[in-house]
């Protein structure tokens, strides 16, 4: 879906003079639209990987805050130049970090918070509230506010209008101005606060924006593991929702493993499952813990234990046992595996084995390689007597903003029942 | 489908497309099909997680109910249920409204609208809206038009109505209808329903016709012989007299559900899986449709009525000693026909449908007979090999078989009939949703495509109005032949095909 601008050239305001210029805004010119009655969505947009590609000259401005192909071709390219691992993903904070060492000093329009993805606008944000934090991090607070209309499309009725406040600093004067913002969300309508970056990053501003019932998306792919996965606890715990993107990513392994035991010939096997292998890309074992997490919790295992492996050469990896509802034990293992050309998120799933082994009857070994590679260690070793189930994992291709746009059209105003309980067993299967 | 055990992995998983943030406005909220179908349908939504949280429903119907008696008497209605799921019932009930609203009476249609506008407000609901009609036929065309009158269907994006059945009584009737509702709104706002669309096990037609490369080749008159489509019920009319006696058999069940099993299993494969181009395919199969004989159509149709039957322990009254139904009456209960299809995959393939009530098994299935092998090589155990069939199980154990020849063991090179069959429970083993839940779903996420457009509709209703004509005219020339309740229909439905050399399955 193509990008759409706002409606207006945005204005440049003083801080102070935002809510007067927006409350006359829709007393004049957009009194006559419904001014939709749908959301407020509050992003973080760091994009330190485009702002870092384009001050060292690597990338072509203006900085939009949208991932496209340029952008991640502009990445891997970086990675190899600074001397990365060739696993390293393109949204491992470690590369902007990384790349932030290199030399440049150009300048490009940060056009961020004014390019709306079309699957987004869609749904008509009453009002868009931006946060694009700055390399340098000494620039004072700068806000834009605009005026912003959905194109119409075929048949819509596109005259419900939303509007735009983009606020642009180094991060210190973005969290001095957290006050400015609060007014801004209306407590009437439901209020997303969309994290679009590391977990890692200014804390104290997601925990003001992300408070009391608002909605917070985060991924938890980016950021320190442990970090991320106490952070999707906490919240669980403390019954506010929130959605993970990283979680949502696993949808298509989640449905080729429910796949393989539909026929209710196999249901048995579930109960009989002695061992769980699973290969992810690179050294971010998140997304795998959450998958072995949900599996746990779905067929009553409880965890017993969990350590440090050593992989041959290609990191650490994490061992753990469960004990299966009839006292046996389930014994996991998910190690790192290098790979060519690594998907976009760090972490992303390579291959998952399952080991089934009843008192009657020959093994089962249900093998789930991703599209992009094979998965030649899952293959090997000593399956020949075993029953094979064998299944390729459809590569999802969505951006984060047609993920995002997902989330919003469903408007889910509780973390999703799977997630909540698949997070905690997730940290603590991190050792 | 049987008790089975669910698959624990797959929970979770059902959903694809998200329902966007809406008020649905059922009209006849205190009407049997609201609490019967409608109601559970969307507390079961609400269980998958398939709703989304800025959603209200708000009934409305003559009588002065409160929200809170809405509630209540949906709670009643929903007994099991709410036990089962006390804590997300409470969190479902909680976005029930009700509004007395008369729809004959535009003042009161217009208080719905500042309603809903309150509505919106509370629950975020985005001035989406699906008006679901539940009411009495004669109220459809009436009550678009109050509607539209109200403002409340301005907006093509946001809202759309939806139609129970049935959609007119006839050619001329249907037309009357969708000229009226047209005038009321666009035609991508009317959701006119067929429940039979909304079954796994119909849609599985086109999945396996389109998914598949094997079947379509052979899937046309230089292979099929003929096709049988039956949808049989154990029931008899129960508490629907008067409904029924005014409909029958014709318009009940073959002017629309077996019409539709029909046009799945006959239509060109679309260019695309989109509303528009399934409707057009579904439209053109069913405007070359005939009866196989216009001119005198009581040749090519049977009717009866049930009369008592079943055991001395057990007896089942006769349709005329059925509460409500007039001693007199010649509404048919069971009706058979021979149709072609004039086109170039069909051309001269006879299409056989029948339906009724009170026969021995519950059954709906659609069976493509093909031609036999030009040369006998072979004996055959049963003298002649029996020809290939496709048999596509709509319910019960939904699935689909598909008999061939293989050499019977022994020496000697006989051959006879065996099966290969594909059940849904023994691959999928959960048990499908309800119709209602994927319909109610499609409406709100204002998808099409299972819903009948205007053409289809009329064009249906063409293809019987020789036959509801006669019916009117000369019902004499079309006589109602009493059957036993519990066995296979009149004999004259025999009759129809043995002039083919064919039989009906037996299934
Ligand atoms: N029940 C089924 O199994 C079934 C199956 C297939 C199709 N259908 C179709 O579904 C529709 C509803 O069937 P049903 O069995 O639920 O009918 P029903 O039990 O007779 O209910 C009719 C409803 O309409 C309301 N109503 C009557 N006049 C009204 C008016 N002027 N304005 C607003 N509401 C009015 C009635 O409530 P008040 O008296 O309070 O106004 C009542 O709630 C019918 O079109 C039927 O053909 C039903």
């Amino acid at each position: 879906m193509s990008t759409q601008l706002t409606l207006q050239a945005p204005l440049v305001l003083p801080p102070a003079e935002v809510p007067g210029h927006l409350e006359r805004l829709w007393s004049d010119e957009l009194g006559s639209s419904h001014g939709a009655a749908t959301f407020t969505l509050v992003v973080w947009e760091g994009s330190w990987l485009e702002q870092q590609l384009v001050r060292c000259g690597r990338l072509d401005g203006p900085i939009t805050g949208l991932l496209n192909d340029t952008v991640l071709e502009a990445a891997r390219a970086a990675a190899i130049s600074c001397g990365l691992p060739l696993s390293t993903a393109p949204m491992d904070p470690q590369l902007a970090w990384a790349i932030g060492n290199l030399g440049g000093d150009h300048h490009a329009a940060d056009l961020r918070g004014q390019f709306v993805e079309g699957a987004i606008s869609v749904h008509m944000p009453r009002r868009l509230i931006t946060f694009a934090p700055t390399l340098d991090g000494a620039k004072p607070l700068e806000t834009l506010v605009a005026a912003y209309c959905p194109l119409p499309e075929e048949g819509a009725g596109g005259d419900a209008c939303g509007d735009v406040v983009v606020l642009r600093g180094g991060t210190g004067a973005l969290r001095e101005n957290l006050d400015l913002v609060q007014p801004l969300i209306s407590p009437e309508l439901p209020c997303w606060v969309w994290w679009n970056s590391s977990l890692d990053e200014a804390p104290e501003v997601m925990t003001a924006l992300a408070s009391g019932n608002r909605r917070l998306v985060v991924d938890s792919s980016l950021g320190d593991p442990r970090r991320c996965l106490d952070l999707l606890v906490a919240r669980v715990g403390a019954g506010q929702p929130i959605n993970d993107l990283n979680w949502m990513r696993l949808r298509s392994w989640r449905e080729s493993l429910a796949m393989v035991f539909d026929p209710p010939s196999r249901r048995d096997a579930l109960n009989h499952v002695v061992q769980l292998d699973l290969d992810v890309e690179g050294d971010n074992p998140v997304k795998g813990l959450l998958l072995a997490a949900w599996l746990a919790d779905r067929l009553g295992w409880h965890l017993t234990a969990t350590y440090a492996v050593d992989g041959d050469g290609s990191g650490q990896g994490i061992g753990a046992e469960f004990e299966r509802t009839d006292g046996q034990t389930v014994r996991f293992r998910q190690m790192p595996v290098p790979v060519g050309v690594p998907k976009t998120h760090p972490g992303a799933m390579v291959g998952l084995r399952l080991i089934c082994q009843s008192s009657q009857g020959s093994p089962l070994c249900v093998i789930l390689c991703s599209e992009s590679g094979g998965c030649m260690r899952l293959e090997s070793g000593g399956m020949a007597s075993m029953e094979l189930a064998e299944e390729v994992v459809p590569l999802p291709n969505e951006s984060e903003e047609m993920e995002m746009a997902r989330l919003l059209s469903g408007g889910h105003d509780s973390t999703n029942p799977l997630l909540a309980v698949a997070a905690p067993i997730a940290a603590r299967l991190l050792p | 489908m049987g008790a089975v055990l669910t698959n624990p992995l797959r929970v979770g998983l059902r959903q694809e497309r998200v329902i966007p943030p809406q008020c649905l406005v059922i009209f006849g909220a205190s009407g049997d099909l609201t609490h019967r179908k409608l109601i559970p349908a969307l507390f079961e939504l609400f269980r998958q997680r398939r709703l989304p949280s800025e959603f209200a429903v708000l009934g409305c119907a003559r009588r002065p109910w409160s929200d809170e008696e809405f509630r209540s008497r949906m709670a009643e209605a929903l007994a099991n249920e709410v036990a089962e799921h006390p804590l997300a019932w409470e969190q479902f009930a909680a976005g029930l409204f009700y509004e007395p609203v008369d729809l004959q009476d535009p003042p009161s249609v217009v208080r719905l609208g500042e309603r809903l506008a309150v509505i919106d407000r509370q629950r975020a609901t985005r001035n989406n809206r699906t008006f679901y009609l539940s009411v009495s036929p004669t109220f459809y065309g009436s009550g678009c038009r109050s509607l539209a009158a109200a403002g409340l269907l301005s907006d093509p994006a946001r809202s759309r109505v939806v139609i129970e059945k049935p959609f007119g009584r006839d050619y001329g009737s249907a037309q009357e209808l969708n000229r009226v509702v047209q005038t009321s709104a666009q035609e991508n706002q009317i959701f006119r329903i067929d429940h039979y669309l909304g079954k796994e096990t119909v849609q599985n037609i086109l999945v396996m016709r389109f998914a598949n490369t094997i079947f379509e080749p052979i899937w046309n008159r230089n292979y099929i012989s003929s096709v049988q489509i039956t949808a049989a019920e154990t029931v008899g009319v129960e508490e629907r007299a008067g409904y029924y006696e005014s409909s029958g058999a014709l318009r009940d069940m073959v002017q629309n559900h077996l019409t539709q099993m029909l046009a799945l299993t006959t239509m060109e494969a679309p260019g695309r899986f989109d509303p528009e181009s399934m409707r057009n395919e579904k439209a053109k199969v069913l405007q070359a449709a005939r009866l196989a004989n216009e001119d005198e159509p009581w040749k090519c149709c049977v009717r009866g009525q049930y009369g008592p039957g079943g055991s001395s322990s057990k007896p089942i009254t006769g349709y005329r000693q059925e509460p409500g139904v007039n001693p007199e009456s010649t509404t048919e209960t069971y009706v058979a026909m021979k149709l072609f299809i004039n086109n170039w995959r069909w051309q001269g393939v006879p299409f056989y449908l029948r339906t009724g009530k009170r026969l021995p098994k519950r059954l709906s299935e659609v069976v493509l007979t093909f031609r036999e092998a030009p040369v006998h090589l072979f004996d055959a155990a049963g003298g002649a090999p029996t020809p290939n069939q496709l048999i596509l199980r709509i319910q019960p154990n939904e699935g689909a078989e598909f008999k061939f020849e293989v050499k019977a063991p022994g020496s000697g090179m006989r051959s006879r009939p065996v099966d290969m069959a594909f059940s849904y429970d023994d691959s999928f083993g959960e048990p499908s949703d309800e119709g209602y839940v994927r319909l109610l779903a499609d409406a709100m996420l204002g998808d099409p495509t299972l819903y009948t457009r205007s053409d289809e509709v009329e064009a249906a209703w063409r293809l019987y109005t020789p036959l509801l004509e006669l019916i009117e005219d000369a019902p004499a020339q079309l006589p109602v032949y009493p059957y036993e309740a519990r066995t296979w229909g009149p004999g004259a439905a025999d009759s129809l095909l043995a002039d083919d050399g064919l039989i009906w399955r037996r299934p």
